[in-house]
């Protein structure tokens, strides 16, 4: 287990400089020039933007670029952005919002996803079950933005203005605390707790009818240890590997619901970052998420071995 | 309906002009007393808070509370008024003296003199900090040595042509006549700098010591907010009324709507387009709409396309083919009226109905025009747009007026970004006509001729058309020599005439601002750029 993990770790080093060579190249090629963007509908000094270029080293070849950029990194320097902000203090800003939005809406997913699924599941066809259907039916029917609009609408705007009950932020603010993060992450888990819904149901319903559960049920154990210990672990598998994937993509996807709640996280500055063509900023983010991504996928399997004792490790 | 909207926002803001002298009069020193602190809406700035180095709205709109400049304008005329400076006079409009004010201060207890200035403008010249405002001291004798050009180094680090006479006076030596200079002072390159700023440039910026009504509170808390508050040894005629002013940062509009309506956030100065339906209905008279400086083009690449866009009469038809009125009620909803000068209306020397027949929707006459001067060859136009800025539906519009007018098989061309497009532009790469668009530096005429349509603005400005006429060249030469601001006004629209006579681009429509503010604020004025005028505004 332990070798297999250090193995794991150092595959994913050239993993993740082969990515940062790939994203900055992308980078590099996307369409239009950063210095003039910077004024805006105006037209850039030329003098001006040929000092930023030389600055900044936009002058030069894609591979002299890289070389800048990687030997800065190489010594823990993530560069600056165009108008001389450290990138690491743009990240370094961002991220913790990110977390915290993203863990809330993970818990949210996986705790209301999964028990919604279980009781779907063991009251197939009946009244809950077909509520969970169409409740998740609709949730993935309707985008995002339409989800946050409404509810920002309503709950944060119209229940203050009409009701006086201020307890839901319009936007986000710090100092509100946890209260802040409730809406924006109800809206980001809503899409992904639907499918983790179904996916439960689907997986736990067909887990009941294997074998090893008949004979479990034919050994007159309790029905809450029939489902508990033997089908739902087995179950669980489809839904720890959605779950570990969707955790990065609830970082690093989260653009629209950051953007309607206000949230200045990893998603909008790598959104903001690809507009303004920030190369430095692209594959310093990116990288990040590779990282989530990979660590993620790392505790998924490791958890594999947790959930289903057969599977081993070496 | 329109007129009846801005007549009633007219009536408004005198009673609140009223309002305001009455509260002035009654009690005196109501600076210190008064307080209360509001949350307005803010984009995140591109720079560290130097008005050197700011050439973006965001940015301007802090620096705007933050530091007072030599001149201000009114936020109704737009008429130049002395702020720091006590006096600015020339009598060749080519060697200028500044006398200061006594009694500003920065907000370190230095005081504001000639040397602040003059370091603040030594700086913004200098190619090595490679500041956004460099290019508005070029005008400044010795700028060259200053700003020599890349690969070479400056060969000095102070301006030749500013000189410090006194400990409130200094001289500015322009390399030619301007007369214009004056107004131009206003602008946020122009604020000066205390000595702490050159210790370090950077983090200054990030918590600037300005000579303004409000200072900082903390330092910019980078995509959150910025706060500030008043600074009590401000002037008392300009002292500000709040005791504090947080900035929230926003990076969408729809969001700080809902805060505004939810009154978390006291002002909005700009409204989001899914509120201009209903914002009157429900604001009232705390919503403000009023002109702004912006001007909207059909621009023609004159010099690469000449066989299309060569011949004046062909500019004139495409013109009169536009129904001005139609794009800015059906598609702006009226956050646009149509333009009827090439320079806006908020600005002295604007002459109502000064494009003439050119400006009137006449689709007989265009159709005439364009058949007798022989039409574009192959009939075939494109016309370019930035897709990421709300562009389309206009430019469709005109593509179809433009196809049903003079029967034009026009193509609406979109590049990703506005920068694309000059580019392709620039490297002649491009032939079409091409949406254009210009916000003034400062409110002056000038600011709408020469930066757009002169020689120089080839390389250094929005020419991009590449429109050279001499007569326009000397006009401009001769506004700039004359002393006496009327004499150099007439000039400066004699020279408009001449753009107006020969269309180099086809202005169709000028912006006009939107704000809204909660029940809980009151005194809320907008300027001519779009910004609050923050130390006026008070809490109910």
């Amino acid at each position: 287990m332990g070798r297999y993990l250090i193995r794991r770790l150092i595959q994913a080093i050239p993993v993740l400089i082969g990515a940062t060579f790939l994203i900055y190249w992308l980078a590099f090629k996307l369409p239009g020039d950063p210095i003039q963007a910077l004024a805006g509908e105006k037209k850039a000094d030329p003098l001006v933007a040929a000092m930023l270029r030389e600055k900044y080293h936009l002058d030069e070849s894609f591979l002299a670029q890289y070389w800048h950029y990687i030997t800065n990194l190489a010594q823990g320097n993530f560069g600056e952005t165009l108008t001389g902000r450290s990138v690491w203090d743009k990240i370094t800003e961002a991220f913790p919002y990110t977390v915290n939005l993203a863990l809330l809406a993970f818990a949210i997913e996986a705790v209301v996803g999964v028990l919604a699924g279980i009781m779907a599941a063991l009251r197939r066809g009946r009244f809950l079950d077909q509520l969970v259907l169409l409740s998740t039916l609709l949730v993935i029917s309707v985008p995002v933005f339409v989800t946050g609009f409404v509810l920002q609408l309503s709950l944060g705007v119209k229940l203050k203005t009409d009701f006086g009950f201020d307890f839901f932020p319009v936007s986000f603010n710090e100092a509100d605390g946890i209260r802040a993060y409730l809406l924006p992450a109800l809206v980001l888990a809503s899409t992904s707790l639907a499918y983790v819904a179904r996916l439960t149901r689907t997986s736990l319903m067909e887990t009941m009818r294997a074998d090893y559960v008949r004979t479990a049920t034919a050994k007159g154990l309790p029905r809450s240890r029939v489902v508990g210990r033997h089908a739902l672990r087995n179950a669980l598998i489809p839904i720890v590997t959605f779950l570990g994937a969707d955790l990065g993509s609830l970082m690093g996807g989260a653009v629209i619901t950051e953007k309607i709640f206000n949230i200045h996280g990893i998603g909008g500055l790598l959104a903001e970052s690809v507009y303004r063509k920030e190369g430095t900023v692209i594959v310093g983010v990116v990288s990040l998420l590779i990282i989530v991504y990979l660590v993620a996928n790392l505790a998924v399997d490791m958890l594999y071995a947790v959930l289903d004792p057969r599977i081993r490790y070496a | 309906m329109r007129g009846a909207t801005s007549a009633k926002w007219v009536a408004g803001a005198v009673v609140v002009a009223m309002a305001a002298t009455a509260c002035g009069t009654g009690k005196d020193d109501s600076g210190s007393s008064a307080g209360g602190s509001i949350t307005v809406v803010l984009g995140e700035p591109q720079h560290g808070l130097v008005g050197q180095n700011t050439a973006e709205s965001e940015g301007a709109e802090v620096l705007n509370a933050l530091f007072t400049g030599l001149v201000q304008y009114d936020n109704k005329t737009n008429e130049t008024q002395l702020a720091v400076a006590e006096s600015i006079d020339t009598t060749d409009s080519q060697t200028w003296t500044i006398k200061l004010k006594d009694g500003y201060t920065f907000h370190n207890g230095d005081k504001v003199d000639a040397q602040s200035f003059v370091r603040a403008w030594n700086w913004g010249a200098n190619q090595d900090n490679a500041a956004e405002g460099l290019p508005f001291f070029a005008k400044i004798e010795g700028s060259d040595e200053l700003a020599p050009g890349k690969d070479k180094k400056p060969t000095a680090t102070e301006l030749k042509g500013l000189k410090v006479v006194d400990e409130k006076t200094f001289t500015v030596k322009l390399k030619a006549p301007f007369s214009q200079f004056k107004t131009m002072l206003g602008y946020n390159a122009f604020y000066p700098l205390p000595k702490a700023f050159d210790a370090d440039p950077k983090k200054f910026g990030e918590a600037p010591i300005g000579n303004g009504a409000f200072q900082m509170d903390g330092v910019w808390e980078h995509n959150k907010q910025i706060k500030v508050k008043r600074y009590d040894k401000y002037p008392a005629e300009g002292r500000a009324k709040l005791q504090g002013v947080t900035f929230k940062i926003y990076d969408n509009l729809d969001t700080a709507y809902n805060d505004l309506r939810a009154d978390t956030l006291q002002i909005v100065d700009k409204l989001p387009v899914s509120a201009m339906a209903s914002v009157s209905q429900e604001f009232g008279d705390r919503y403000i709409y009023k002109p702004e400086s912006g001007v909207g083009y059909i621009g023609l690449p004159l010099k690469t396309n000449p066989e299309a866009f060569g011949k004046v009469e062909i500019r004139k038809a495409i013109s009169m083919a536009i129904d001005r009125d139609a794009i800015t009620k059906t598609i702006f909803n009226g956050t646009r009226k149509p333009a009827d000068d090439f320079i806006n209306p908020l600005i002295p020397g604007y002459r109502k109905g000064a494009l003439g027949e050119v400006g009137t929707y006449n689709p007989t006459k265009a159709k005439e025009l364009y058949t007798q001067a022989g039409g574009i060859p192959g009939n075939k136009i494109e016309l370019g747009y930035n897709a990421d800025g709300g562009h389309k539906e206009w430019i469709e519009a005109v593509a179809n007026q433009l196809k049903a007018n003079l029967g034009i098989e026009v193509t609406a061309k979109p590049f990703t970004k506005f920068g694309d497009m000059l580019t392709e532009l620039g490297d002649q790469k491009y032939k079409g006509a091409f949406r254009m668009a210009w916000s003034m530096d400062y409110p002056a005429a000038e600011n709408y001729l020469r930066p757009i349509f002169s020689k120089v603005a080839i390389d250094n400005g929005s020419n991009y058309g590449a429109y050279v006429n001499e007569e326009f060249e000397t006009l401009l030469d001769q506004a700039d020599k004359t002393a006496d601001p009327a004499e150099a006004l007439k000039l400066y629209q004699q020279a408009d005439d001449v753009i107006i006579k020969d269309l180099p681009y086809i202005p169709v429509f000028t912006y006009m601002s939107s704000s809204a503010y909660s029940k809980s604020v009151k005194n809320v004025e907008i300027d001519a750029q779009g910004r609050m005028d923050l130390a006026k505004v008070e809490r109910n």
